[in-house]
């Protein structure tokens, strides 16, 4: 069985009474917020009695007890890129993106660091900045999201969330290589073990308490460099009117060009050509791709003859793919 | 009779009237510490300050003062707006989900939504605890209601 101490407060019925009215046109809505009542909101409770006195009925009411809801100190950062980021070597401001959550119960400023230096990655990106989504379209847009300026750090609402974005520069790093960066948001307020009190520190006058989150967190995002090359090789085989392979006038040269893109990218709107030599002439209808013959016209297929030497475009071309051209001329 | 009466009485001046009986109430956080051996040990204190999902326990303590029986006595808390209710150990509790118009066993009480559905009514949505004492006060009787609440 709990005790409690008792104490008495006496206030007049007829106090009581007056106030009725307005009371009633408050009964309902409570803040349905995750992070709870808001920092700085005042809890009262008073109780109501009634009993009979001698035929009369009297209403009293309690002392009022009067609490105030302290500021729960909570910051969430994630990454929300769905996985690394490819970038290429020396590309200049690869985004990561982030966002940031108040998940506390009031107003708060949230101080942001980057540590671009992650030990156990491939490399680490140059010249690392961090902006603000300033139009909250959560993708960075170069000279409209902010700059973060650590004097005056981003104040977020309780539930808020904003993106942050953090551009580095690539060096001349090889495929495949990835560079972990990490973004950190703590409560300007203060952070520590969930529990420790800043007395006074709170919004609306109340402390501040560190919530389960310790009012600081981490993630970090990846860069991965994707590269990816064009290797071209030519080949000539010649079959002569004879069935040999001199090069007489009327010998017919094969000539292969073998385009491997090489990396774990892709090129995109590889187009090949090939000059026809001097002394020979185009083997009308003559180029292939893969084995499939292309027509001479600049059309809907690939392959086009303009006169002077052959262009096939193999489009966009992913790193591990080898196409195959071929066409022929007749020596003069 | 009985009859609505304040939700959100303001702090007033203590009058001189000489009411035969006095009402308290008093709000402690409960909280669940665990000692260095393992066990865990329900403290009770009185703050003026709490945290969202505080669990709080209102005490309502009652006195009849004169030496006379007081009869029809109702106690009545209207729920604050950032507390939710959770339970009361006290027995012959009734509630109210809509202002304290109708009070009856929260099982039979219905919710409306706002789209016109309606749903049970959950600890969630009191508004108001009352109870109303079948025997009358006795002579410089007194007695504690006691109810459970979380800070949203």
């Amino acid at each position: 069985m709990l005790r409690y101490p008792r104490h008495f407060a006496r206030i007049s019925a007829a106090k009581a009474a007056l106030c009725s009215a307005a009371a009633l046109a408050a009964a309902m809505a409570s803040p349905a917020h995750a992070a709870g009542t808001l920092a700085g909101t005042s809890i009262v409770n008073t109780a109501q009695a009634t009993y009979d006195d001698g035929g009369t009925t009297v209403t009293i009411d309690s002392n009022p007890v009067a609490l105030i809801v302290d500021e729960i100190l909570d910051i969430a950062v994630t990454s929300t890129d769905p996985g690394d980021v490819s970038a290429s070597p020396g590309e200049a401001d690869a985004v990561l993106t982030f966002t940031v959550t108040n998940g506390g119960n009031g107003p708060e400023a949230v101080v942001l660091t980057i540590d671009p230096n992650m030990a156990g990655d491939d490399f680490d990106p140059d010249a690392v900045t961090l902006y603000i989504d300033a139009n909250g379209n959560g993708i960075y847009d170069a000279g409209v999201d902010t700059l973060y300026n650590a004097g005056s750090p981003p104040v977020l609402n309780p539930d808020e969330t904003i993106a942050v974005f953090i551009l580095g520069d690539m060096p001349a790093a090889a495929d495949g290589e990835r560079s972990e960066v990490e973004l950190t948001g703590t409560a300007a307020t203060g952070s520590g073990t969930p529990g420790t009190v800043f007395a006074g520190q709170g919004e609306g006058g109340g402390d501040a308490v560190v919530g389960s989150t310790g009012a600081t967190s981490d993630d970090s995002g990846f860069y991965a460099i994707f590269d990816a090359d064009l290797d071209l090789t030519k080949a000539a085989t010649v079959l002569d009117p004879f069935g040999g392979s001199t090069q007489v006038p009327g010998s017919i040269i094969t000539y292969t060009l073998t385009a491997e893109v090489t990396g774990s990218s892709t090129l995109n709107n590889i187009v090949i050509t090939d000059a026809v030599p001097s002394d020979t002439t185009y083997v009308a209808s003559s180029i292939t791709l893969d084995g499939s013959g292309l027509t001479d016209a600049t059309d809907a297929d690939a392959g086009a003859f303009d006169g002077t030497g052959i262009s096939v475009a193999l489009g966009n071309v992913a790193g591990g793919t080898t196409r195959v051209i071929e066409f022929q001329v007749v020596i003069d | 009779m009985k009859f609505l009466i304040s939700l959100f009485a303001l702090l007033a001046p203590a009058a001189a009237l000489a009411n035969q009986v006095e009402l308290s109430s008093e709000v402690f956080v409960e909280r669940n510490v665990e000692q260095a051996d393992g066990t865990v040990t329900v403290t009770h204190t009185e703050p003026s300050q709490v945290v969202p999902g505080d669990s709080l326990v209102f005490v309502l303590t009652y006195r009849n003062s004169s030496a006379e029986p007081v009869a029809n006595f109702t106690a009545t808390n209207p729920m604050p707006d950032a507390v939710a209710y959770r339970d009361t150990d006290s027995p012959g509790a009734e509630f109210s989900v809509d202002g304290g118009t109708v009070f009856g066993l929260l099982a039979d009480l219905i919710v409306t939504e706002e789209d016109g559905t309606e749903r049970p009514a959950r600890a969630d949505d009191v508004t108001h605890i009352r109870w109303t004492l079948a025997e009358p006060i006795a002579g410089n009787g007194s007695g504690q209601l006691t109810f459970r609440g979380v800070v949203r």
